[in-house]
């Protein structure tokens, strides 16, 4: 990761920002915290931003003006937007305005650094019909997986669970956002249904003395493990 | 619409009154009739008859015979009587054989059967008299048969008689239709006022363009209802402020205490409790987001009406999502549902709804146990099922475990109902379910059914049940039947 490229915090909320910053940092980034949302537009107009995290209410400013400002001129540095405004319509007008990703407060710090890392992939996966990650590929249009040769025959839920996984090779996904983006539930469920679908898909993917490519993290979640 | 209702309604009672009145009305106008017919003739024929009595007792004997004569000669419908005696008492003149027995006093007196009179043929005839006596010793007899007159009086009675029975049944028929109608409008008003009730807000009272009273009292009740909408309207977005200005607080908390679990240093009791506080935390965020969740959805319902979706698929989702962790765990899972179960909602509440009360039965089932999810429609509304083989729920907690805060076993600080089941009766309760828990010999079965419609409105909602509209319970601050 270039020096000269940072992640631009900008918020009001200094104690927030600054953990959002540790997280940033523990992932690898070099971050940069501010209250004041001109600094990192200069700094993305300049090249220096990879990506932004801008707080939609910043004091009295709206954050969104500000990134539609900056799509107007041109400057193409991936913004995740946080907010309390939470409804469907929110998010939209949050995207809508120039915003790659839109995260509801309060949210895992984990999820936080998730979203920046796809954002700071996006461009490369936005159009692409193939994922692979080691030996694991998956082809979106025709809904088929492999590992090294072998094809995997995979229910429709579990397609999206290993897609997820995909998207984010070497990230922890908690429980929760797996709970919330597979299967669009938002339930603090007392059971380890989780787990067991996970469970399921090993059985599938690393059959056949496969080596294991989803580890439990303790505490936290799971992981799609590859070597780099 | 019963007979009984109708007898009831205010309407038809002032019909009643009014077709009493009308009748009376009408027997009177025919009684002032009949009393000029009757009376007033013949108190004018008295008159009359002692005026001419009197001048026949004084004029000369000659030209009261021809004035007698005139007089029965005119006479065609043989109704004058003349009698003219000499002093002896034999007739001199007219058609009167007998002297009517009348006091010779020139008033006129009433016979009411007179036998004797020309062409009576022995008939009794009502008839006036007047005797007068002349100068000479004879008397004078005048005569003036009534039958005619009477007849005319009979024939006013029943005339009387004959036309004040339709009259008042024309008031009275008159009187059932206006109170139909009114009760129709009444009906529908009940009817929308009882939607109101239910919950549907956007429901407003039928006004005719007629602008009666009906119409006004509507208008100003759509108006107050208007402002109604208005006020709910801004306490909602007031509710919604103030959870989006619980967010940021919440998070920078959140995100601080999960920095802190980071730390290497932290003693394993302290990172305890900063991971339990965070577990809390989302919880407290979970209730909130589903309430904002209910809210909005509410907010929407009352300007479009719920979408029409699969109660099936529903059930479906919950199996394929629960029946994996559930077989892990030794509990068999089984799904019970028709290819299709149509019903308008929110799909997407009612999967959580869904989801919150399987995940509850599948863990208070113990291994070797079973749950089932069962949908069906019942008498045309759909119903769900859930029927586990756990615990059961004590009698005395199968209202509570649905209110916001509790939590049963207090023994098992981070176990219990939980939330999902207070978020999953909110959901019902927008969808005007009622969720309530019943025995499954052994077990808890969950059942979520349509409540009683209340299509007049106004009746009492079912023992148990919750009042509809999750509004109320949001406006009082949000304190469930339990959090006290």
């Amino acid at each position: 990761m270039p020096q000269s490229k940072y992640i631009y915090v900008v918020d009001d909320d200094l104690a927030l920002a600054s953990d959002v910053s540790g997280e940033l940092v523990s992932r690898g980034y070099a971050v940069r915290t501010t209250h004041l949302p001109e600094e990192a537009v200069e700094a993305a107009r300049n090249g220096q931003a990879e990506a932004i995290v801008i707080d939609r209410m910043l004091g009295d400013i709206d954050g969104l003006t500000l990134v539609e400002q900056m799509r107007e001129a041109g400057i193409r540095a991936p913004v995740l937007v946080i907010s309390g405004l939470s409804t469907v319509d929110d998010r939209i007008e949050g995207l809508r305005a120039g915003g790659d990703d839109y995260l509801t407060k309060p949210f895992e710090l984990r999820e936080l650094g998730a979203r920046v890392d796809c954002l700071t992939r996006r461009l490369a996966d936005l159009n692409a019909t193939m994922l692979q990650v080691g030996d694991v590929s998956m082809d979106l249009i025709n809904r088929t997986v492999r590992r090294s040769d072998r094809a995997i025959d995979l229910q429709p839920r579990e397609f999206k669970l290993l897609e997820f996984f995909l998207r984010r090779p070497n990230q922890i996904v908690t429980r929760t956002m797996l709970l919330k983006q597979v299967w669009n539930y938002s339930l603090q469920t007392q059971t380890n249904v989780v787990d067991v679908h996970i469970g399921q898909l090993r059985r599938k993917i690393e059959s056949a003395g496969q080596s294991r490519i989803i580890v439990n993290v303790r505490g936290e979640g799971f992981m799609l493990h590859v070597a780099a | 619409m019963s007979p009984r209702e109708l007898f009831r309604s205010n309407a038809f009672r002032i019909a009643l009154t009014f077709s009493v009145v009308v009748a009376l009305l009408t027997a009177g106008t025919f009684a002032i009739i009949y009393n000029q017919v009757a009376n007033a003739d013949v108190g004018r024929l008295r008159a009359v008859m002692a005026d001419e009595a009197h001048a026949a007792a004084r004029g000369d004997d000659a030209a009261l015979r021809q004035a007698l004569a005139l007089r029965l000669t005119h006479d065609f419908r043989r109704m004058d009587y003349v009698g003219l005696y000499d002093a002896g008492g034999a007739l001199v003149f007219g058609n009167l054989p007998t002297r009517p027995a009348i006091p010779v006093d020139g008033k006129s007196h009433y016979v009411a059967s007179y036998v004797g009179g020309p062409d009576s043929a022995g008939e009794a005839e009502p008839v006036l008299f007047v005797a007068m006596a002349r100068a000479d010793g004879g008397i004078v007899v005048l005569g003036r048969n009534l039958q005619e007159l009477f007849t005319l009086r009979m024939a006013v009675a029943r005339a009387l008689a004959i036309a004040i029975a339709p009259t008042a049944l024309a008031a009275l028929a008159a009187g059932v239709f206006f109170s139909r109608r009114m009760l129709k409008r009444l009906a529908e008003i009940n009817g929308s006022i009882g939607s109101i009730v239910e919950g549907d807000l956007r429901a407003r009272l039928p006004a005719e363009e007629s602008g009666d009273d009906l119409d006004r009292v509507a208008g100003s009740v759509n108006g107050m209802l208007d402002e109604i909408e208005r006020l709910l309207d801004q306490i909602a977005s007031v509710g919604d402020n103030i959870a989006h200005d619980l967010r940021s607080p919440v998070a920078s908390v959140r995100a601080r205490l999960e920095t802190t679990l980071r730390a290497p240093d932290l003693p394993a009791k302290a990172a305890a409790s900063v991971a339990s506080a965070i577990r809390q935390l989302d919880r407290a965020m979970l209730t909130i987001d589903a309430l904002l969740r209910v809210s909005s959805v509410e907010a929407r319902r009352r300007r479009s009406a719920f979408q029409a979706m699969d109660l099936s698929a529903v059930c479906a989702d919950a199996y394929e999502f629960f029946a994996p962790a559930a077989e892990a765990k030794g509990v068999a899972m089984s799904l019970r549902a028709p290819a299709s179960t149509p019903m308008r909602g929110d799909f997407d509440l009612l999967r959580e709804a869904v989801a919150n009360i399987v995940d509850n039965a599948v863990k208070f089932t113990p291994p070797g146990g079973a749950v089932e999810i069962a949908c069906a429609q019942v008498n045309g509304n759909p119903e769900l099922a859930v029927s586990d083989t756990g615990c059961g729920v004590p009698i005395e907690d199968r209202e509570r475990i649905f209110g916001r805060f509790y939590r049963a076993r207090s023994d098992e600080p981070e176990e219990g109902w939980g939330i999902g089941l207070s978020i999953a009766s909110m959901i019902a309760r927008l969808h005007n379910f009622q969720l309530r828990v019943e025995d499954n010999h052994p077990g808890a079965r969950f059942v979520m059914s349509g409540s009683v419609k209340a299509p007049l409105g106004l009746t009492p909602h079912p023992p148990g049940g919750r009042k509809p509209g999750f509004w109320r319970r949001f406006c009082r601050g949000g304190s469930g039947p339990v959090a006290a």
